[in-house]
């Protein structure tokens, strides 16, 4: 009873310590994910691309579909 | 001897008398305490060892439509330093490492966190701050700060976790996604989205479980169900596209800068479906920056101003009082209209100009002078057209606070003989952005007026729990033909109209452009500051509309420039640029079977040369130089080509069919 008892207290510690250990991965996913977001927006890379004197286009790419004839 | 015996006897008697009474009471009150009392005792020991816990539910996500996340709740970090737990030969062997690292990271002098830190010491601080609300990765670093790294009993470190809500993208749409916050009293403040489906949606339900406390403050579960399971909260999916925000928010954040305005917003709609694509709204504090404060584009009714001259035009159009044709009377710039003069912008007036003409060049005199000859008698058939096409009515979004619209009727307080010329050109009556742009909106999506829509669907994890489609409030607001003149009039207007500077000869826009005068109450103080509001509404492509926009531009300096194609123009412009830009020009040909002999005989003397050397030198003279290094440097033996010139090889350093050793140089000249 007793012996089952603690077994039972141990696995709490051991829950909770997850728990923690998940709210700070998750923090740590979205931290990450917001930077990435951030780094990936046209207007950073705008002003990342100026340095290189690298602009954005002011015509859109064309592309080109070849219809190959299959007799 | 005997005297002495039973004195010892009788005392002896008294003391085990005494005793056994002692035990009798002992009993009696065991037994009162467990079972007279028994219970109560019983249910507070329970009370104190056992609690019912809520359990909080997670709080849904908000994503764009690309499924970037634009809301979520995280944990945050308070860092704090219990000052005089570590021992005084630690504190200061660490002091001055850990004042340089917070200096590092927050950016003060190393002695001023050093003299914080000693002088918190020293008043027995054992709670201070050191940094409050950080995220995980700082939180990370601070933790193996000196001194802190030596964890809560040698280095004093106090680490408190909360969970926030985060918009991870910053500053982007902050206010469209918005929050829902409590203060004490529990009243909630909901802005933006997240605010107007906080309750419904994301919220979700709180759970609750029986626990009974262990050591270590935990908290053990008596059961292993819980009373009520949480339901987390769904996650909302909104329309906004990270992307043409990203654009909108930059270019009206350039805007707003150079012309130094007080606010602006700017809003992005699909023609066809009503989504919301971008909307931002950036307004000045006192220290001169811009951020996301109010939303402008759905909360604050202006007047238009010019972008109005549109709907009077389609109203007469409509009513066939006038043609696109017909000839209107614009003076010289200034006209009287019962007593009050209305002018121009443009000094010396227009004079005789057709109607379509007085809309291109935005005469506030040739709009109020229609309005006034075919409606002054009957206002009413005027004011039906702004009925049926829902402009006295709010849009019904789902952001809460929407701007009330105000359509003057006779009767009214603010209804004059003055009120209808002054209307046609977009004064005495107020409107939200939003409720303009989805007026134009109508006009893009040939007629048929949509509700502006954030919300795409509602769903929990991959299940849809609800999905929004689009709302047709009117079906047609005009005739075809009327939708053409005014289409047309809209495309020319930024070809030779008042949005000229606007134009572009790779991708073409349709719109109006605005400039209104604002808190001109007082006219003489109006005189000394002019105030304006420079917009502009409209769509692109001008033919087959893809996204309809609006931007407003609330009081930029008048020094810098006032009119809504200087001013609102370019942050359209840019939008219409982009979308231009990222969409691909598609071509399609036919496979080409392309044979040309010159070309096979060249490449089978390059295939052959290949083949055949592989240890020899071949003859490269005559072969194009290009060529010539790749045949080179592909073969079995590894050399080295220098080549002197460009064009085709006329001499090489090594003679044909030589055997070629590793790492040989070959000197190629060309011309």
């Amino acid at each position: 009873m007793i012996a089952s008892s603690h077994s039972a207290d141990k696995k709490v510690y051991e829950i909770a310590k997850l728990t923690n250990d998940v709210k700070e991965l998750r923090s740590a996913f979205v931290d990450k994910r917001g930077r990435l977001m951030r780094l990936k927006k046209e207007s950073y890379v705008e002003a990342e691309m100026k340095k290189k004197n690298i602009s954005i286009s002011l015509n859109p790419p064309t592309k080109i579909i070849v219809k190959s004839k299959k007799q | 001897m005997a005297t002495t015996e039973t004195n010892i006897l009788n005392r002896l008697y008294f003391v085990a008398g005494c005793m056994f009474v002692f035990a009798l009471a002992v009993v009696f009150k065991l037994c009162t305490i467990q079972f007279v009392q028994g219970d109560a005792y019983r249910a507070l020991a329970e009370e104190r060892t056992i609690e019912d816990f809520e359990i909080e539910p997670n709080r849904g996500n908000v994503y764009s439509a690309d499924g970037s996340l634009l809301a979520t709740s995280i944990p945050k970090y308070d860092i704090r330093i219990d000052a005089i737990q570590p021992k005084a030969i630690v504190f200061e062997k660490y002091i001055g490492a850990l004042a340089d690292s917070l200096s590092v990271f927050r950016g003060k002098s190393t002695s001023y966190y050093k003299n914080i830190i000693i002088k918190a010491r020293n008043n027995k601080n054992r709670y201070f701050l050191l940094a409050r609300n950080i995220s995980y990765s700082d939180y990370i670093r601070l933790r193996n700060f000196p001194l802190l790294n030596l964890g809560a009993i040698k280095g004093g470190l106090i680490v408190e976790q909360t969970t926030r809500r985060e918009h991870p993208m910053g500053e982007i749409a902050a206010r469209s996604i918005g929050y829902e916050r409590f203060d004490e009293d529990g009243n909630a403040t909901r802005a933006g989205i997240d605010g107007a489906f906080g309750e419904k949606y994301l919220q979700g339900q709180k759970g609750k479980r029986l626990k009974q406390k262990i050591g270590n403050g935990q908290w053990k579960p008596i059961k292993d169900y819980n009373q009520v399971e949480p339901k987390d909260g769904y996650d909302v999916y909104t329309t906004i596209d990270v992307n043409i925000q990203d654009i909108a928010h930059h270019s009206l954040l350039g805007q707003l800068e150079e012309y130094e305005a007080d606010h602006g917003c700017v809003v992005v709609m699909d023609v066809k479906t009503g989504e919301i694509k971008a909307i931002s709204n950036l307004g000045r504090n006192k220290k001169g920056k811009y951020y996301e404060r109010l939303n402008y584009a759905v909360g604050e009714s202006h007047e238009p101003g010019s972008t109005f001259k549109v709907m009077t035009m389609m109203a007469a159009l409509e009513d066939k009082v006038i043609d696109t044709s017909t000839i209107i009377d614009t003076k010289n710039g200034i006209k009287y209209f019962y007593g009050r003069t209305i002018s121009d912008s443009h000094r010396g007036g227009y004079g005789k100009i057709s109607a379509a003409r007085a809309l291109e060049v935005s005469s506030n005199i040739g709009l109020a002078t229609i309005a006034d000859d075919h409606y002054s008698k009957q206002p009413e058939k005027f004011l039906k057209h702004l009925r049926a096409w829902n402009l006295d009515k709010t849009l019904g979004v789902s952001i809460v606070g929407e701007g009330i619209p105000d359509i003057p009727k006779p009767g009214a307080s603010n209804w004059s003989r003055n009120a209808l010329p002054s209307m046609a050109y977009g004064y005495n009556l107020t409107m939200t952005p939003l409720q303009t742009l989805a007026f134009y909106n109508a006009i893009a999506n040939d007629g048929e007026l949509i509700k502006p829509r954030f919300i795409k669907s509602v769903k929990s994890f991959d299940k849809d729990i609800e999905v929004f489609d689009k709302e047709v409030l009117v079906d047609e607001i005009c005739s075809d033909n009327t939708l053409a003149k005014i289409r047309d009039i809209l495309k020319n207007i930024v070809i030779r109209g008042t949005g000229e500077r606007m134009y572009s000869k790779t991708f073409s826009m349709a719109g109006k452009t605005g400039t209104a005068r604002t808190d001109y109450a007082n006219f003489e103080e109006w005189k000394k500051d002019r105030k304006y509001i420079s917009s502009f509404a409209g769509y692109f492509p001008a033919d087959n509309p893809k996204y309809s926009c609006i931007v407003v531009i609330h009081k930029p300096s008048s020094k810098k420039g006032i009119y809504g194609a200087d001013v609102a123009g370019p942050v359209f412009k840019r939008i219409a640029q982009k979308i231009y830009t990222d969409t691909p020009i598609i071509d399609e040909v036919e496979a080409l079977e392309f044979n040309s002999s010159i070309v096979n005989a060249d490449f089978e003397g390059y295939y052959k040369k290949a083949q055949n050397y592989k240890k020899l030198m071949p003859s490269v003279v005559g072969m194009p130089a290009m060529d010539a290094i790749a045949l080179l440097e592909n073969l079995e033996v590894n050399v080295k080509v220098k080549l002197n010139g460009s064009g085709t090889v006329k001499k090489q350093s090594i003679d044909k069919h030589q055997k070629l050793q590793p790492n040989q140089t070959i000197f190629l000249d060309a011309s």
